[in-house]
């Protein structure tokens, strides 16, 4: 590692926890910060951007290191791959190199034998563009949230909340607590980017899923705000269940949850990560099925062997069993606790522990264990195992599923934006549902074409499902929010199709748009106090920096452009995926239906983003009232706007006269092997997942695409303008003629109320069930059981008062009448008892004489 | 240096038990004095456990290749040594000599979390109990009782010894429940009196069953030298000239009975089962009934409910660890042949509690009633954890899992421990203003009472397994560690992170968020108070630490739960030979 790149970890450390600093400071002193807590805002203003030079200097820091080659995208009939230029052609070395990248184990959290919970970074190209981008994103809505959150500084009245005696709600602000919210979803999600192993994955993937919570329910008067809030926790658990089991999965499958390898002080190997176990060099990294992941689910095999193997022991060895086992539990035994000393001293000594634990496997099981070895690259080779790395795969999905807002579980999102704007630009759109994509873009190399298939389906579903939704939505946001989801599933789709580089160039350029349109929004709505755009019109000539940098998010979500010239940022990423949905139609014609939707998508895209646009910004107003007050906002929030519309025109270009661009700063950490047309689907026969270079090296795709894209997008923004711009058509019109479609589309296609019958009510009615099996049933039982002890013991009772007793009182009477009888021998008459005397003594002696006879 | 041990160990056991015969003659009527001097006894007592915790020497390694370990004398005995499987502070006095009785105590990295905890809960227990002002003098008493059984269980290693301090924590609780409990307290005292004899009756069958069948001469002398038994062995003959079994209760060494080759444990009892299954069945429905575990839980909701505050505390906080406790220092070591044998039973128990209390919850309407099914929940991953005996022979014994499931198991027990008490007395709070549990019937809390609704959403997040706080490690230990047992079982288990958060986050709306409060009494809901605040935040701080350093609990009880579960492990090894 060069020196300078020492630095990096410690660099992202830092931009990671100066947020988290920020938070413990507001939730303890964040009150006394000056008036209303205007001293919360500034410092989480003031550490987020601190944390946005320290991300800049890290990728400085990075570049000087791995200098950036021309990308190869965007125009391939430029790109020459010649064999003398093989190493600066991306297209050919990356095939077989592994991206730069750094793993750094910070400290173990909890280990047992080679796994460790740790605290690690992955450290790649990835890794610092996530972090520019989060902590740029976020400097601008935090400086953006400083104005359009001030009247949180006072005390506010809500007129969405009624209290007890019918008045509207009044309440002291909560300004810094928002600051302290917004500095710990900074963390968390810098967090997120920085894990280098699952568990990390997961534990900040919930935190940013809490933080969601938190201010989704800002306004938690509001009984709708933390419906949401509920909503969107409890569908991402949905989502984190399938995560968890996908972390099962992975864990016993790869041993580990590290993605990068575990070295020793010394640079030894102890424990392979991830990554270099899926795709092994070894195997020219093709998609590699675990050692652990085969061994399981030949269970019942090696079960066998291990019983085979010591019935084979020769008889003499069997008697002398007991010595050897003696001796060798010794041994292991202090084995064990040497593991448990090192794991208690430090890292480094590691090894020692592994090597311990390995050896001592290697004594118990020697014939057993040299057989399974053995067998291994056979049962491989018969896929065993295979399924157990599609389900790891498919449960790693389910999270990013839930978390990026996929089909079945995009329900969450809309209803997010209960939320104040600032938190639905940074948290619902730009940086924590795209964490989803991020992820699925990490763990690339570990899914199997079969997974890839799905993501590509579900993300082609949740695009289409998406789009149509927003051509009928009224509320501004909500517009916005299914434009988020169904471009959440472009991003998906890409990466399904192969397109790693174009879902992660869209997830950036979509960042900076979709922050800019939401932060626009919130400017009307703060504007106009209303988020229903059937009561705005003709904005434009009362607020026209929002009205223009609006437009510019418009035409860079539709990917305008001049076909194969130039465009806005939007252009180039969206070409790239729909330029490697051709090729991957191309690949496999029998998938090639869900290339179509794609397309369609971005038709149904320019036609609902201008029409929100053109309801809100042109034509007449609809309520006079509202546009009488409506007023452009102030420059704190104008400022970022400016910026992030400079960033959504920009962000595709390259630095001009050098090699730098996103493209190709992305490029450096395209993982090896994977979609590089080297899997072949097993589950599904004949499916091959494209080499991405290969849309870029064919202009065919390419031309096609752009060329199609814009023609479907242009008649996208053309029928929004027949609609709502020019208006020569009446949309009632086509309502009343599609009265189904509409109906199905305002209702949200029936998601919310499927779910509600189908999962939410069954739930209820599963747990009712529960608490009457424990009153009914259960409880029914033990109280019967006392009841009937309670039974048998009065029952005891007058058995002793009716049989006993009685028994007993007649005994007494008994004795006492015949004691009154025998009275009447005792005359005193001493003849009468000589005679008794003399009888007794005879019939004694003829008693006796009879026994003794 | 001995006398020393004995005397800190007796002092932790004893010492609450010795005050509380000083409280009874104390005059009535100083309640505040009472309560003081209760108070003080608690704290020296945690002062004490937290002293033995400050990590003394470690052991050290004479190098690198395994062999006989040079275990380095600590250098101030009483110390917790991290890193050394074995009991530590043994104390070991013959009690009733007849029949091989001994007031045997111990502490190792299984049963001291467990210790520590105890007395930290008694301490804010006492602490909540300031409340309390009906017969101040006898709920002392009681409570420091209650206090010495606690520890006595976790501390004794002679199993009859064991059984006399687990019988006597029950009466103090009958008596606090059904005295200074709700309106049923009569009804739920008796339950959790009843249910919990009967699991101390099958306690105590299966307690002298192991007690006949054990015999101490078939240990070797080393065997026995690691149980602590150190004198020699006196063996008298029999009429017929064969040696007498001398039986014994200590549970070292009925442990490593239970795990020879030829276990005495291994003789048929009835219907082809072994004495070592009976006695695992009955030991195990005994301690589920304490955990507790479907379908034998229904007390404790009762019990919750009608239990004052500061005892619905201990009750969650300690007494249902008792159950897990006794699973992994009896069940498991002394049985491992049933334990093998019915693994299925164990997870499958596990996992219906988990789902089947967390179904419950959901359905609730009275505050502690929802908190005590949540325990019920939640101690199902302890069993769970406890249970994935996945060192088998298709894993060629790998114990990774296990370990970790049981560690995980371990480590659920003190989160519950932090969470679950810490939700009692956030539940405790609100009704001591408000006087009433109806969950329908709250709102709007984080209005009149924000710092009370910030901790009180903290320890419900640690509760619902939120990273970064306590619930998150165990759960994701157990969860993980159950794949590698049975997959089906896993997921389902997974499954349950939904409804936990579905019932504590639908709570959390109900009672804190929203415009306004719903319920009578609303004028009283003052501010939380510095003491209630000292009592919730070192709740809330330790439950943030354990999230964020888990290694800080783990390193005291993983070297005795990997030496126990490594120790199954070879004997499954053996069992397949």
């Amino acid at each position: 590692m060069a020196d300078s790149l020492r630095w990096l970890p410690l660099l992202l450390e830092l931009a990671w926890l100066l947020p988290l600093g920020s938070f413990v400071l507001i939730v303890f002193f964040g009150p006394l910060m000056g008036k209303g807590g205007r001293g919360a805002g500034w410092l989480a203003t003031a550490a987020i951007m601190c944390s946005f030079v320290l991300s800049i200097a890290a990728a400085t820091v990075w570049l000087s290191e791995h200098p950036l080659v021309h990308s190869s995208a965007r125009d391939g009939s430029e790109h020459d791959c010649g064999a003398s230029a093989d190493e600066h052609c991306p297209a050919v070395a990356h095939k077989r190199a592994v991206p730069a990248a750094i793993f750094v184990e910070r400290y173990v959290l909890a280990q047992f034998d080679q796994l460790r919970l740790s605290v690690a970074y992955w450290i790649d190209a990835l890794t610092v563009a996530m972090f520019c981008m989060v902590t740029l994103v976020a400097s601008c809505i935090h400086v953006y949230s400083t104005g359009y959150m001030h009247e949180e500084l006072h005390e506010v009245t809500d007129q969405q909340v009624r209290t007890a005696d019918g008045t509207a709600l009044r309440r002291p602000g909560r300004y810094c607590r928002f600051f302290q919210y917004l500095s710990l979803f900074c963390f968390s999600m810098l967090g997120l980017v920085l894990a280098g192993n699952l568990a990390m994955v997961f534990a900040f993937w919930e935190l940013v899923g809490i933080c969601s919570y938190l201010l989704i329910g800002f306004y938690f008067e509001r009984r709708s705000a933390s419906l949401a809030a509920n909503k969107a926790f409890i569908v991402n658990r949905v989502g984190d269940f399938g995560m968890l089991v996908g972390l099962m999965a992975a864990w016993s499958g790869f041993g580990t949850l590290a993605l990068g390898d575990t070295t020793d002080a010394q640079g030894r190997l102890v424990q392979r990560g991830i990554f270099s176990q899926v795709r092994p060099a070894e195997a020219d990294y093709r998609l590699t099925v675990p050692d652990g992941m085969v061994r399981m689910a030949a269970a019942e095999e090696i079960s066998a062997m291990v019983a085979n193997a010591h019935a084979r022991r020769p008889a003499g060895e069997q008697g002398q069993f007991v010595e050897q086992h003696k001796a060798t539990v010794d041994q292991w035994q202090s084995a064990e606790q040497q593991s448990a000393a090192a794991a208690r001293w430090q890292s480094s000594e590691q090894p020692k522990a592994a090597a311990a634990q390995r050896w001592s496997v290697e004594r118990r099981q020697p014939a057993a264990e040299a057989q399974v070895a053995d067998r291994l690259p056979w049962w491989r080779s018969q896929g065993y195992g295979y399924w157990l790395l599609v389900i790891a795969g498919l449960g790693l999905f389910c999270g990013c599923v839930g978390k990026s807002a996929q089909f079945p579980l995009m329900v969450w999102l809309p209803d997010a934006m209960e939320g104040p704007t600032p938190v639905s630009a940074l948290i619902h759109a730009a940086t924590m549902v795209a964490a989803g994509v991020y992820l699925v873009a990490r763990l690339y190399p570990m899914f199997a074409p079969e997974v890839l298939l799905v993501i590509a389906c579900i993300g082609c579903l949740t695009l289409f499902i998406a789009a149509t939704i927003a051509i009928t939505a009224t509320d501004i946001k909500r517009v916005l929010a299914y434009s988020t989801v169904s471009q959440l599933g472009y991003m998906m789709f890409a990466l399904g199709v192969g397109g790693w580089l174009a879902g992660l160039f869209h997830l950036f350029t979509h960042a900076f748009f979709k922050a800019l349109l939401f932060l626009c929004s919130g400017s009307v709505i703060h504007a106009c106090g209303t988020n229903d755009m059937t009561q705005m019109g003709g904005l434009r000539r009362k607020m026209p920096w929002t009205a223009y940098t609006m437009l510019v998010g418009c035409l860079a979500i539709c990917g305008a452009g001049v076909p194969l010239v130039v465009g806005l940022s939007g252009y180039y990423s969206k070409d790239a995926i729909l330029a490697q949905a051709l090729s991957f139609r191309a690949a496999n014609p029998a998938w090639g239906g869900i290339v179509v939707v794609a397309f369609l998508g971005a038709g149904i895209t320019a036609f609902y983003m201008f029409r929100m646009w053109l309801m809100t910004f042109a034509g007449q107003p609809r309520d006079k009232h509202i546009y009488q007050h409506a007023h452009e906002s102030p420059l704190v929030m104008v400022g970022p706007l400016v910026v992030l519309a400079i960033l959504a025109v920009v962000s595709g270009w390259p630095v001009p006269g050098t090699a730098l661009s996103l493209e190709s700063l992305l490029e450096q950490a395209r993982p090896a092997g994977a979609a590089a047309g080297l899997d072949q689907g097993v589950l599904v026969a004949g499916l091959v997942i494209p080499d991405e270079h290969l849309s870029h090296e064919n202009p065919v795709f390419h031309t096609s695409a752009a060329l199609t894209a814009f023609a479907v997008s242009l008649l996208g923004v053309l029928l929004a303008a027949v609609f709502y711009g020019l208006p020569w058509l009446d949309p009632q019109v086509i309502r009343r003629a599609f009265a189904p479609i509409y109906s199905l589309l305002v209702n949200k296609w029936w998601l919310d109320e499927i779910y509600h019958y189908m999962l939410v009510a069954p739930t209820l009615r599963l747990s009712q069930l529960a608490a009457w099996l424990d009153r009914r049933a259960i409880d029914w039982l033990a109280d019967g059981l006392a009841r009937a002890t309670a039974l048998v013991a009065q029952l005891d009772d007058r058995f002793d008062r009716l049989v006993v007793d009685r028994a007993i009182d007649h005994a007494a009477d008994w004795t006492y009448a015949f004691g009154l009888r025998l009275r009447r021998v005792q005359t005193g008459n001493i003849r009468q008892y000589l005679m008794v005397l003399a009888a007794g003594t005879v019939a004694l002696f003829l008693l006796v004489s009879w026994f003794w006879r | 240096m001995l006398q020393n041990v004995v005397a800190l160990m007796s002092l932790i056991v004893f010492l609450p038990a010795v005050a509380a015969l000083v409280l009874c003659v104390l005059p009535r009527g100083r309640e505040n004095i009472i309560k003081l001097v209760a108070m003080m006894v608690t704290v020296v007592v945690f002062a004490a456990t937290v002293w033995i915790a400050i990590p003394a020497h470690t052991v050290q390694r004479s190098s690198e290749e395994p062999g006989p370990v040079a275990v380095s004398v600590s250098p101030t005995p009483g110390r917790f040594e991290l890193g050394n499987p074995h009991m530590q502070n043994v104390v070991r006095l013959p009690w009733i000599p007849a029949f091989g009785i001994e007031y045997f105590l111990g502490i190792d990295g299984i049963s001291f979390p467990l210790v520590i905890l105890t007395s930290f809960l008694s301490m804010l227990a006492m602490a909540a109990s300031w409340t309390i002002d009906r017969h101040v003098k006898a709920y002392c008493v009681l409570f420091l009782l209650l206090e010495t059984g606690m520890l006595g269980v976790f501390m004794a290693l002679d199993f009859f010894l064991f059984y006399v301090f687990w019988e006597v924590m029950l009466l103090p609780m009958y008596f606090l429940i059904g005295i200074w409990g709700g309106p049923r307290r009569e009804y739920a005292a008796v339950k959790f009196f009843l249910f919990t004899l009967v699991g101390g009756v099958l306690m105590l069958i299966a307690l002298l069953m192991l007690y006949f069948s054990s015999d101490l001469s078939k240990l070797s002398q080393q065997q026995r030298a690691a149980c602590h038994i150190d004198q020699p062995l006196v063996v008298s003959l029999t009429a017929d000239r064969t040696p007498q079994p001398v039986h014994t209760f200590n549970m070292l060494a009925l442990a490593e009975m239970g795990q020879m080759p030829d276990s005495p444990f291994d003789r048929p009892l009835l219907w082809d089962k072994s004495v070592g299954w009976w006695a695992f069945v009955l030991l195990f429905i005994g301690f589920i009934i304490k955990l507790p575990a479907v379908p034998l839980h229904t007390w404790l909701p009762d019990a919750h409910v009608e239990a004052p505050t500061p005892i619905s505390m201990i009750l969650a906080g300690v007494l249902l660890k008792m159950g897990g406790y006794g699973l992994m220092r009896i069940c498991y070591p002394v049985c491992p042949a049933a334990a093998y044998e019915l693994a299925w039973l164990v997870c499958a128990v596990g996992v219906l509690s988990m789902v089947y209390g967390a179904l419950a919850a959901m359905a609730q309407k009275d505050f502690k009633r929802l908190v005590a099914y949540s325990s019920v929940s939640h101690m199902g991953y302890v069993l769970l954890g406890l249970g994935v005996w996945s060192a088998t022979a298709a894993t060629q014994f790998n114990t990774t899992a296990w370990k970790m499931g049981m560690s995980g198991a371990l480590f659920q027990m003190i989160a519950h421990g932090l969470s679950s008490a810490g939700m009692f007395f956030m539940v405790g709070v609100i009704y001591d203003r408000v006087h009433h549990r109806d969950l329908d019937q709250f709102g709007g809390l984080f209005h009149k009472m924000p710092v009370y609704s910030g901790l009180s959403v903290g320890i419900f997040f640690a509760a619902l397994g939120l990273p970064g706080l306590c619930g998150f490690v165990g759960e994701f230990l157990v969860v993980l560690a159950a794949w590698n047992y049975h997959k089906a079982l896993a997921v389902v288990a997974a499954s349950v992170v939904i409804l936990t958060a579905g019932y504590i986050l639908w709570t959390i709306q109900r009672v804190y968020l929203g415009p306004h409060y719903k319920g009578p009494h609303g004028e009283q809901l003052t501010p939380i108070t510095a003491r209630e605040v000292a009592i919730a935040a070192p709740l809330l701080a330790l439950a943030i630490i354990f999230g964020v350093y888990p290694k800080a609990l783990l390193d005291y009880m993983t070297p005795t739960v990997n030496h126990t579960v490594q120790r199954l492990a070879e004997w499954t090894e053996r069992l397949h030979r």
